[in-house]
């Protein structure tokens, strides 16, 4: 069996990012961040296999987020999954540098689907 | 300037009376000498004709003397023939001499006496001549006396003619120096017309051409969008109007335009907050109701042990009050809106709900502590306690969110002058000075949208509508980076039996 991967949870209300645990499989190492800059930190620690990221985060914004993480270069093939409230156009995300996106309230179902999809590339 | 101020109608019909009178002047003077010289010539040519009148009557009575002489001398009838003639042509002569003479009274006077000593001599010598044809008469008549009349005769008329040639030359100096003074007059006055008018075409140039193109210009540039423009306001009489309205009107038009600038700005900074709100209210509802709707799922699709199952369960819950919290505050926002809030008289004892509502808020946040200091004094005001809740509880919830670091949260209360003043304290980030001013906007978050700090913008705007509503004030004061403190001011029931503390009965 193959080492488990890193999904790295990035929200600041702490019932999604337990709802984000629950929905996806026992399968995965989980860390987690509640604002951004606490996000861009965690993920050079760990080096995570996927990014869950929330657009609207404390301290830096989820876009910045995104930005920062393409822009390094141990960091920027890792794929994020953006959760959005349908504040930003799906082109506006998927050209930022997402490998995908959920808008809220999502399905279980459909994040985990996105998070196996993009674990496995 | 401080003079009263005539019209321009008045100025230009004056100038232009002036103008004519001193052109009827100079006309007047023209026809003065054209007159004068007209006389002058009328006087000169009566003097021609009696000068000429006197020389023929003088030749007659030389004709008579010699014809009398002639006869007497040679006793020859022939020098009677001129004699006689002379003495029948005499009569009408005379009056002819007489009645030209009649313009001046000197030479009338002394064409009467010629004629009178013409008369006489013509009777007492001549006459005798003619009557009898003798040679004695005739010599009677050249005898000396006879001679000596003759001669008295000649010199009068002599004396006659150089004072009418005297007459008609002092006549014609006058006439001269009468037309040549008129002259010079209407000279005098045709060079001051000129002047005038030059000077009058000035002034029309200067104060209503020149004022009246730069107001066309002006309008111009009005025209064009420069509102700042202002002209020159001196000016005489409806031109200073004229500029004085242009620049009046200049002032409104400027005026309206930053009114609708300043109108059009809050218009933008409505729709902009409003654009804001779509995006808040979007993310803020959406958010517990991930929550909601994933556990949901999660609970219907798989199997939890109990436990697991309660704890899901929980935040359901949690998610679901949120979510009715911010419909309870988008409902309270259609209240201020429509300006209706409904203020129940009831007696609420502020010392009882702080306690309460710190109680509540403490289990929230394990970052920060709430420390309240009230007196063991009720502290009773009038008013609906679920809305006196609501605000205290939103200062609360404001302290705690703004101050992500943790920390004390200060809440006291104190009776003072009449009121009860409520303060709640934070160690938070405070309020940068800009936004102070727009602190009670609805829809108005500074900052926190971008810190993350949740909310919908209406806590605060709703909280000082219900304040108000009771009769009361709320503030605060703040500094960046130390942080702000909320008060409360409520006008306090004491005198209506606040000691007796919660009494719904009495309202």
């Amino acid at each position: 069996m193959e080492s488990r991967k890193t999904v790295l949870i990035c929200d600041d209300e702490p019932a999604l990012r337990e709802l984000i645990r629950a929905a996806l499989d026992d399968g995965y190492l989980f860390a987690e961040a509640g604002d951004g800059v606490a996000a861009l930190d965690l993920a050079s620690e760990v080096n995570p296999d996927v990014v869950i990221l929330d657009l609207m985060l404390p301290r830096l914004s989820g876009l910045e987020v995104l930005a920062r993480l393409s822009r390094d270069e141990q960091l920027r093939d890792v794929p994020v999954i953006v959760i959005t409230a349908w504040n930003e156009t799906r082109e506006d995300v998927l050209a930022a540098g997402a490998a995908d996106f959920v808008t809220k309230p999502f399905e279980p179902d459909r994040l985990r689907k996105a998070v196996r999809a993009a674990a496995e590339r | 300037m401080s003079r009263p101020p005539v019209s321009l109608q008045t100025r230009l019909i004056t100038a232009s009376a002036v103008l004519a009178l001193l052109v009827i002047g100079v006309f007047v003077a023209l026809i003065f000498a054209v007159s004068a010289t007209r006389t002058a010539t009328r006087e000169e040519t009566r003097s021609r004709r009696i000068t000429t009148s006197a020389i023929r009557l003088e030749k007659l009575v030389v004709d008579v003397q010699n014809g009398v002489r002639g006869y007497a001398i040679t006793g020859n009838a022939r020098f009677l023939e001129p004699y006689k003639a002379a003495v029948r042509a005499l009569p009408g002569q005379q009056d002819e001499f007489e009645a030209l003479a009649s313009g001046q009274p000197r030479q009338r006077k002394r064409a009467h006496e010629l004629n009178a000593m013409i008369l006489d001599y013509v009777t007492y010598f001549a006459d005798p001549v003619l009557q009898f044809t003798n040679r004695q008469a005739a010599k009677l008549a050249s005898s000396d006396e006879g001679q000596r009349q003759a001669d008295d005769i000649r010199k009068q008329f002599g004396k006659f003619i150089r004072a009418e040639d005297k007459l008609s030359e002092s006549r014609a100096r006058a006439a001269d120096a009468k037309s040549r003074h008129a002259i010079e007059l209407a000279v005098a006055g045709l060079a001051g017309s000129t002047v005038l008018i030059l000077l009058f075409g000035l002034y029309l140039s200067r104060s209503i051409a020149r004022p009246v193109r730069e107001a066309a210009d002006g309008a111009s540039l009005l025209a064009a969008g420069d509102l700042s423009l202002r002209l020159s306001e001196r000016g005489p009489g409806e031109v200073g109007e004229l500029t004085r309205s242009f620049n009046e009107m200049a002032g409104r038009l400027e005026e309206t335009r930053v009114e609708l600038e300043e109108q059009n700005a809050q218009l933008r900074e409505s729709e902009r907050l409003k654009s804001d709100l779509v995006n808040t209210v979007s993310h803020e509802l959406r958010t517990p109701l991930s929550g909601v709707l994933g556990f949901t799922k999660l609970l219907l699709s798989r199997d939890f042990d109990s436990e697991t199952r309660r704890h899901y369960l929980g935040i359901i819950d949690a998610q679901a009050r949120r979510l009715a919290e911010l419909i309870d505050d988008f409902l309270d926002m259609r209240r201020i809106e429509e300006g209706r809030f409904e203020r129940a008289k009831e007696l609420v004892d502020m010392v009882t709900l702080l306690r309460e509502e710190a109680q509540l808020y403490s289990q929230q946040s394990p970052k920060h502590q709430l420390a309240v200091e009230v007196g063991p004094k009720p502290l009773p005001v009038m008013g609906n306690p679920n809305r006196l809740r609501q605000v205290i509880g939103n200062l609360i919830s404001n302290a705690i969110k703004y101050s992500p670091q943790g920390g004390i949260v200060e809440i006291s209360a104190e009776a003072e002058n009449g009121s009860v003043r409520v303060e709640i304290r934070d160690e938070g980030m405070g309020i940068p000075p800009s936004q102070q001013p727009q602190i009670f906007t609805k829809f108005f978050r500074g900052d926190a949208a971008a810190s993350g700090i949740t909310g919908t913008g209406l806590g605060l705007a709703v909280s000082r509508d219900i304040v108000e509503s009771h009769g009361g004030r709320i503030g605060f004061t703040s500094a960046e980076g130390e942080g702000t403190t909320f008060f409360v001011e409520l006008p306090g029931a004491n005198g209506r039996g606040g000691e007796q503390g919660n009494s719904p009965e009495q309202s």
